[in-house]
């Protein structure tokens, strides 16, 4: 079964998830050749165990994003068979514009995938589980880290075409990223830190790992009334805001039931706290026996392995 | 005229067709496409192997989609142009519409798609009520909250012939086109586009506003027109997708103890391998 | 956690679309300003002026009068604005009664076609904001004999007296002022310039704490011969106010009951004790399936009276039933709500002991429990029982 895998790429080069990308196409019985927009990664992508061929894509259009252009400048190189692309802002955009054009369906965002071809996704915000079945021609975007990598090693071959395509939009400008920390209110993923962080300069190392991690930093009520330092808008519970992250991480609180009542119905909860009684293990997935000072250092160092 | 690009130069070039558009100044209209789904608070149940919707307590207009109507009505204060609120869904769906309508859309339109749930029929079926519209410019939510798709925008985009620009936070317009701030990699571009054009929201720089009780009175009067495939000169053909169930979330294990800082590095592979959210 | 208001026999189905529309939007926008700040302002003990700009953008304030800029809703929409406020705290929505109900609507009963117009737009838009001046110091469930007087000075009137407990006094940029002119009440309009007229606040309340309660002073106060409400005459005239205030009140304490009423049960469902949610435990149901049946009972006093409002078949006495009813069940509830919090229920986390003390005063304000029992007693019987006369 031909693939056609669109490469997710920055400006360093493939993203590892294109590895993940190979390695979920050839699960399901696929051939698949990867096409590198903007002809970035060619030589990664070759050396992706299973990769049959791989094309990189070079015109102008690839300088500035535009899914309409990039998809224009593609689709002649791709197959009739199965898409598959990353689940990722490009990679949905691309494919979906491809797959408009094309007249094909797309399915995004999945986490499972088997010959047949049947596509597990989450829906309901991860509510629910969707299972379906689809048959070629037809387009798929993967999630990140649900599917494993293809290994090293290969030695596709690699070629080079020019293709490019009108491009609609301008970048005016380039805004760096505002250092002004996520909201509690819409982050993914929440640490917060209680009365047991002992002051409020040591929220500096509850900032450090949500920057690694791209989570938004709470608080308990505790810490709000006691410190100036902790406004309001970070306050977690009962008279603040009531959260449903997929991970929520508390340090140093102890779980009173005002507290929980903001945070209970996070997907996924993690405790560290030094006293094995304190009522946040009782809702705790992972609970973690230690004090901040032990435990957070470990942490960073963990996540800036991942 | 047709819409076409600037030649690039030296490189064979793809042109992209679009509808004709009348000359520049006129007030075109802008669509809004809104998709109504049940409350993000909502609890979703499954009965049999299907989410049982009648079960759902309380439907809503998508959040993102919000977002888009939201910075649609500025763009109408701005200047002046009609909004046509345009949704694919049943009869339920007119509440959405009306309340679109409290807050200022002009015109409502509901697409009678029995249940449609493929992406192609999706797309056609609103593409179409954009064309008959007569708009040039589209706003929608990046994704709906219950599918959590997020190929309507730019696949609606292709079949009108517009430009997209997805995960914007804020548009305004200049002279006849628009700039828009969207996420990049390293952060946020402020990007130019002409008509026609589309945008996706994401999480947008203005929350949608309330209505008071002028707006909820005249949107009483406002009419819903419905209309169906046929009337859009859309045929629905079979899908090559087939839903085979839906199923709860698998049951989480049950809550782990660990001791000692020591432990953190299991936690984290547990967070990344077990879990997932990391 | 998204509120979900208890409704247990449907009352929802029975609205049009436009009133739920408008409960909607106030729903929403007491989750979105008054719940996160109410705390603060009742230990501030301040009524923020941005929620009379929110009220007044909002399009509510005189909801069931018809002209002059007012929204013209049904009596049944305006019950569900105050089921929602009170939702928040009765000190909100003790606000938007005294404006629409006692201060906007006796300008447009009786008021001069000239009054009308002046008053009622900017009232309206809650740009001018209105207080209700008939309760004093000496003269509380029995205002017949209230001792503020008006002369008639040829040019002007001369009004003398004070007023108490008097709801937006102090902020107020008109007073709706009832005085004996040769021993008949009538109605005057006294606007806070006007000379000789003070209203300072009155502090120390344990209720109410985010409302702005105020006195009414006139030393000599000289009001234009135009201030007089030309077509009310007796006590007719502030009753006829009291009376749809009371309507809105009567949705209003459903409104606080059924915030105390989930409050409960969440906590329930959350508190464990002895390895189990209290929610399980038989005496706390019962708490919790008495107060839904209170509930679900005031719901459909509260409906009913506002369809016989709407219709124009109601008399005093239906109202008399409701406010007291619902008020009663919903300060019972509040305190029963309260007991179920355990400690945790004085805490100002939990709405319940707000509720419960704003309640104190909605059971006594605007006729109090007892009274109203007595002008049900007189209906009854025929035979009024408020005083030892005959």
């Amino acid at each position: 079964m031909d693939v056609t895998i669109i490469a997710e790429t920055t400006v360093d080069g493939l993203h590892p998830v294109t590895s993940q990308l190979v390695g979920a196409a050839i699960a399901i019985g696929g051939t698949p050749t990867v096409l590198c927009p903007g002809g970035i990664g060619t030589t990664a992508a070759a050396s992706i165990s299973g990769v049959s061929k791989v094309i990189g894509v070079k015109g102008d259009c690839f300088n500035t994003f535009d899914s309409g252009a990039w998809a224009a400048a593609l689709n002649p190189l791709v197959s009739d068979g199965v898409i598959i692309a990353a689940s990722a802002p490009s990679g949905r955009e691309v494919a979906a514009q491809i797959a408009a054009m094309r007249g094909i369906p797309i399915i995004q965002d999945a986490t499972g995938l088997e010959a047949g071809i049947t596509v597990t996704r989450g829906i309901y915000s991860g509510k629910a589980i969707e299972t379906s079945t689809v048959t070629a021609p037809c387009a798929i975007t993967l999630r990140a880290n649900a599917f494993d990598a293809a290994g090293e090693g290969g030695s596709a071959e690699v070629s080079t075409v020019n293709q490019s395509a009108d491009v609609a939009v301008a970048v005016r400008e380039a805004i760096a990223k505002a250092s002004e920390r996520l909201d509690v209110a819409e982050a993914n993923i929440i640490i917060s830190g209680g009365r047991g962080m002992g002051d409020p300069a040591n929220f500096s190392h509850l900032n450090e790992i949500a920057d690694m991690i791209g989570a938004a930093v709470g608080a308990s009520r505790a810490a709000v009334d006691t410190w100036d330092e902790i406004p309001h808008g970070m306050q977690v519970g009962q008279t603040g805001k009531t959260v449903t992250p997929s991970l929520y991480i508390a340090v140093g609180i102890s779980g009173a039931i005002q507290h929980l009542a903001g945070m209970r119905t996070s997907k996924y909860i993690v405790a560290i706290n030094k006293d094995p009684d304190a009522p946040i293990f009782g809702v705790a997935d992972y609970g973690i026996v230690a004090t901040w000072e032990a435990a957070l250092p470990a942490l960073k160092e963990e996540l800036g392995k991942l | 005229m047709d819409w076409c690009f600037p030649p690039s130069v030296g490189l064979p070039k793809i042109h992209r067709g679009g509808f004709s558009r009348q000359s520049a100044g006129d007030d075109m209209g802008i669509a809004v496409l809104l998709k109504q789904v049940p409350d993000t608070t909502a609890k979703i149940s499954i009965s049999g192997d299907r989410v049982d919707e009648t079960a759902v307590s309380k439907w809503s207009m998508s959040p993102y989609d919000e977002y888009a109507l939201e910075a649609a009505l500025q763009l109408k204060e701005a200047g002046g142009e009609d909004i046509i609120a345009i949704t694919c869904g049943p009869a339920r769906a007119m509440k959405m519409l009306t309340d679109a309508a409290a807050v200022g859309a002009d015109n409502l339109i509901l697409i009678q798609d029995d249940g449609v749930t493929d992406s192609t029929h999706i797309q056609s079926l609103l593409a179409a009520a954009v064309k008959r519209s007569g708009a040039d410019v589209v706003l929608c939510g990046k994704q709906a909250a219950d599918t959590n798709g997020g190929s309507t925008g730019p696949g609606v985009s292709h079949l009108i012939g517009a430009a997209c620009v997805g995960m914007i936070s804020e548009v305004s317009a200049e002279g006849d086109g628009f700039i828009a701030l969207r996420a990049s990699p390293t952060g946020n571009e402020r990007v130019e586009v002409s008509r026609p054009c589309l945008f996706t929201f994401d999480k947008g720089a203005t929350e949608l506003r309330r209505p008071n009780v002028r707006g909820i009175m005249m949107a009483k009067k406002k009419q819903i027109e419905t209309v169906t495939p046929d009337d859009l000169g859309v045929t629905i053909g079979t899908s090559s997708v087939s839903l085979q169930s839906h199923s709860p979330p698998p049951v989480k294990p049950p809550g782990q103890k660990f001791e000692g800082a020591d432990s953190v590095p299991e936690v984290v592979a547990k967070l990344r391998d077990e879990a997932n959210v990391i | 956690m998204a509120y979900e208001a208890l409704d247990f026999y449907d009352i929802d189905s029975l609205l049009t679309d436009e009133e739920r529309m408008v409960r909607d939007m106030v729903r929403d926008w007491v989750d979105e300003k008054i719940l996160p700040n109410i705390e603060k302002a009742c230990h501030d003990g301040v009524f923020p002026d941005e929620w009379r700009v929110d009220l007044g953008e909002m399009g509510i304030l005189g909801a069931p009068l018809e002209g002059y800029g007012c929204p013209g809703l049904s009596y049944i929409a305006y019950g569900l604005i105050c089921q929602e406020l009170e939702r928040g705290d009765s000190g909100v929505r003790s606000f938007a009664s005294v404006q629409g109900s006692l201060a906007m609507y006796p300008i447009w009963n009786f008021g001069s076609e000239e009054q009308k117009n002046h008053y009622l737009p900017k009232m309206t838009t809650g740009e001018w904001i209105g207080c209700f001046g008939l309760t004093e110091p000496d003269y509380g469930s029995n205002p017949g004999d209230m001792i503020t007087r008006a002369e008639d000075k040829g040019d002007h009137y001369l009004l003398n007296g004070a007023k108490m407990w008097i709801t937006n006094g102090t902020i107020a940029d008109l007073a709706v002022v009832w005085a004996k002119l040769d021993g008949v009440i009538r109605g005057f309009i006294v606007e806070k310039d006007d000379p000789g007229f003070t209203a300072p606040e009155m502090t120390g309340k344990h209720s109410l704490k985010a409302s702005v309660t105020s006195e009414l002073v006139f030393q000599d106060c000289k009001i234009p011969k135009d201030r007089m409400l030309p077509d009310a005459k007796g006590l007719e005239g502030p009753f006829s106010c009291l009376n749809n205030a009371r309507y809105g009140i009567s949705w209003g304490a459903v409104g606080a009951a059924q915030s105390c009423f989930s409050s409960a049960k969440e906590y329930a469902l959350s508190r464990i004790q002895f390895d189990h949610p209290i929610a399980s435990f038989q005496l706390v149901q019962n708490k919790l399936a008495w107060m839904l049946r209170e509930i679900t009972k005031a719901q459909l006093l509260a409906y009913h009276l506002g369809k016989k409002k709407d219709e124009g078949t109601w008399i005093p006495e239906h109202i008399s039933l409701a406010k007291m009813n619902n008020v009663d069940i919903a300060l019972d509830i509040a305190r029963m709500a309260r007991d179920i919090h355990g400690a945790n229920g004085i805490l100002d986390e939990y709405p319940v002991m707000r509720h419960m003390a704003n309640l104190e005063s909605v059971k006594t304000y605007e006729g109090t429990h007892d009274i109203h029992n007595l002008i049900l007693g007189r209906y009854i019987t025929g035979i009024q029982a408020f005083t030892r006369e005959s």
